[in-house]
């Protein structure tokens, strides 16, 4: 890779070997090497391994190895009622999760952008921020210890008499979509209105003096000003929420984390049915060609929203 | 924009409505975490005779002292340690490097290497490839498969570029003239000139190493190789806890640990590190962010 680089080198003159490995070019080249090795063996190879999907792979083949078998594991997932029970888990938490989650961070960043003290603020988006570092695992076991049959949330419950018996969240099949919404929402809100505070905070404050000459008050200048300023995030972020519908971010995780044997009718998507076929089971042919599958219908989702929001308003993000 | 009219009846009901719903949030945000931080440092014998919401009843360190008197969670807090330091570390100068080298308009090949990173970034072949790739080249269950495939990230390194875009050319021109090599200019000049976006990215490895529970459940199967996380969901699934309880109050009588108050301590040990450090890294990040999304 390095030759042809040496015929245009700055310093054609220059022979020695040491003069060669100490020219710009070979040292930049060196900088971006690792990086370049890196994305070559773990994001490429595994790219050109999703080939294994049309054959009957196991440990010792790797990715190169392996007999052809065409769609054969492709007419197997069709007819696997799981597939179908993960895949309408999948989308439904995910359009669950859009309508709810979606709205709360662009609602949340316009009560922020309200707020008059600077300290005050800076709490605020310091605390509602926080839990989007938290692991998973530590969201799950809050969940678990808050809604236990003897939690604190069913004793408020039962002292508000809005139920009699404690509700079992975890053992019900019926809350789980619900309550991987509402994790979303506890993680993600603070942290997803930072986008769209700094969309609202880039507005010119000559626009509002402007706007209160002519007699606006604050819901107007919100309405008119900090909306259509954050319009154009908001569209880019609707496009990748919905071109992630099939993963739907943290579904694999809340589906791994608190999936168990009373909810798994709502709580097995998509993300687990590979896991679940490939590393358990370890079919792993059969479980690439259901990674293919999901990775398609995400691809053709991104791209279609990302069509048809140019055709509406003219933003697009690629 | 404020306090320069007098307050108008929009203006009072507008900020109630901030205040009240921004106070909502905060205690939505702050409780559950404060709750197990009161659970844990609490008698568990006592705590598990009557629920405790505020403060501390029978104040005990005795769930931490436990906590660390357990091999299990000992190797995985070390093992968590170690996978973050030596993880941020490798990626950041990984990404970095390559961040400054992309950047710069004499590199040959540039578009090429831009071009499969933005590639990385929305493509990948899932997990089974990776998982047959790491096992063909003898990664799996061992320490390197938490660092080694994951020492560059495109977001990352678009990150890195679109601040050090910023950084006057001049500088990195006179010191190539003074005779620096680019790899010293990378060092000497723009590392210092860069930490918010150092600190950035910095956060964002940390977090992840720190916080990932996938790569140890899954790539590594050998006990003293576990991290933090897998320890905790252990925890969760009750006989295995309550195995580990027992052999502790074997050689401790009189101990009132219970499974529940155990629980909490391990979870405030592993929610401390970004608790505590957050607040002085969000400075940057919020600053390096910026930057980046009006980018990307």
């Amino acid at each position: 890779m390095n030759k042809p680089l040496m015929a245009t080198d700055r310093r054609p003159g220059s022979a020695s070997l040491r003069g060669k490995l100490s020219s710009p070019q070979v040292i930049l080249q060196l900088m971006v090497l690792p990086a370049v090795l890196a994305m070559v063996i773990f994001n490429f190879m595994p790219m050109f391994g999703m080939l294994i999907a049309f054959k009957e792979t196991d440990l010792t083949d790797g990715i190169f190895g392996g007999k052809w078998v065409g769609f054969a594991h492709f007419k197997e997932i069709f007819e696997d009622d799981r597939f179908w029970m993960a895949m309408h888990n999948t989308i439904g938490m995910s359009i669950l999760k859009l309508v709810i989650t979606f709205a709360a961070p662009i609602l949340f960043a316009l009560i922020m952008n309200e707020i008059r003290s600077n300290a005050y603020k800076k709490v605020v988006q310091t605390i509602s921020t926080l839990p989007h570092f938290l692991s998973y695992v530590i969201v799950a076991t809050l969940c678990l210890i808050f809604l236990d049959p003897q939690g604190i949330v069913n004793h408020v419950l039962m002292s508000l008499h809005l139920t009699k018996e404690p509700i079992e969240f975890m053992a019900e099949a019926k809350w789980f979509w619900g309550l991987g919404s509402a994790l979303d929402l506890w993680k993600e809100t603070g942290w997803g209105a930072i986008v769209f505070l700094a969309a609202i905070t880039g507005v010119n404050g000559e626009v509002y003096e402007a706007a209160r000459m002519d007699g606006a008050g604050r819901l107007r200048c919100i309405w008119h000003i900090n909306l259509p300023a954050i319009r154009s995030t908001i569209m880019v972020m609707l496009i990748l929420n919905i071109g992630n519908l099939f993963y739907g971010g943290s579904n694999f995780d809340q589906s791994y984390l608190l999936g168990n044997m009373f909810n798994t009718d709502r709580s097995y998507t998509l993300g687990y049915y590979t896991l679940d076929n490939g590393l358990i089971q370890m079919r792993y042919s059969f479980a690439a060609a259901a990674d293919l599958i999901i990775s398609t219908l995400s691809l053709t989702l991104l791209l279609l929203t990302n069509w048809v929001a140019k055709k509406i308003n003219g933003s697009n993000i690629f | 924009m404020n306090n320069s009219f007098r307050k108008s009846r929009e203006d009072i009901i507008v900020d109630t409505l901030v205040w009240g719903l921004s106070l909502i949030v905060l205690a939505a945000t702050f409780y559950p975490l404060y709750f197990v931080l009161i659970q844990s440092l609490n008698d568990g014998a006592d705590a598990a005779k009557a629920p405790i919401y505020w403060f501390p009843r029978d104040f005990s360190l005795e769930n931490y002292q436990l906590v660390f008197k357990q091999d299990l969670l000992l190797t995985g807090l070390k093992n968590t340690l170690l996978r973050t330091i030596v993880g941020t570390t490798a990626t950041v100068f990984v990404t970095s490097m390559a961040a400054y080298a992309l950047q710069r308009p004499n590199l040959k090949l540039r578009k090429v290497y831009v071009s499969m990173g933005a590639i990385s970034m929305y493509f990948s072949g899932g997990l089974i490839p990776l998982y047959l790739v790491l096992n063909k080249l003898h990664l799996l269950d061992t320490f390197w498969v938490y660092i080694v495939p994951y020492l560059f990230g495109f977001f990352n390194c678009l990150l890195f570029m679109s601040f050090f875009r910023n950084i006057p050319e001049a500088l990195t021109e006179s010191a190539l003239i003074d005779g620096a090599s680019e790899f010293k200019i990378y060092w000497k000049i723009i590392i210092p000139l860069s930490m918010p976006v150092f600190a950035t990215v910095s956060l964002f490895v940390a977090v992840f190493h720190w916080n990932d529970y996938f790569i140890s459940s899954f790539f590594i199967t050998t006990e003293s190789l576990q991290t933090l996380p897998v320890i905790l969901i252990r925890l969760l699934s009750l006989s295995e806890a309550q195995q580990e309880i027992q052999r502790y109050i074997g050689n401790n009588t009189g101990s009132s640990v219970t499974l529940e108050s155990m629980r909490y301590a391990t979870l405030i040990i592993s929610i401390a590190p970004i608790t505590i450090l957050y607040p002085f890294l969000q400075r940057f990040f919020v600053k390096g962010m910026l930057v980046g999304a009006i980018k990307a």
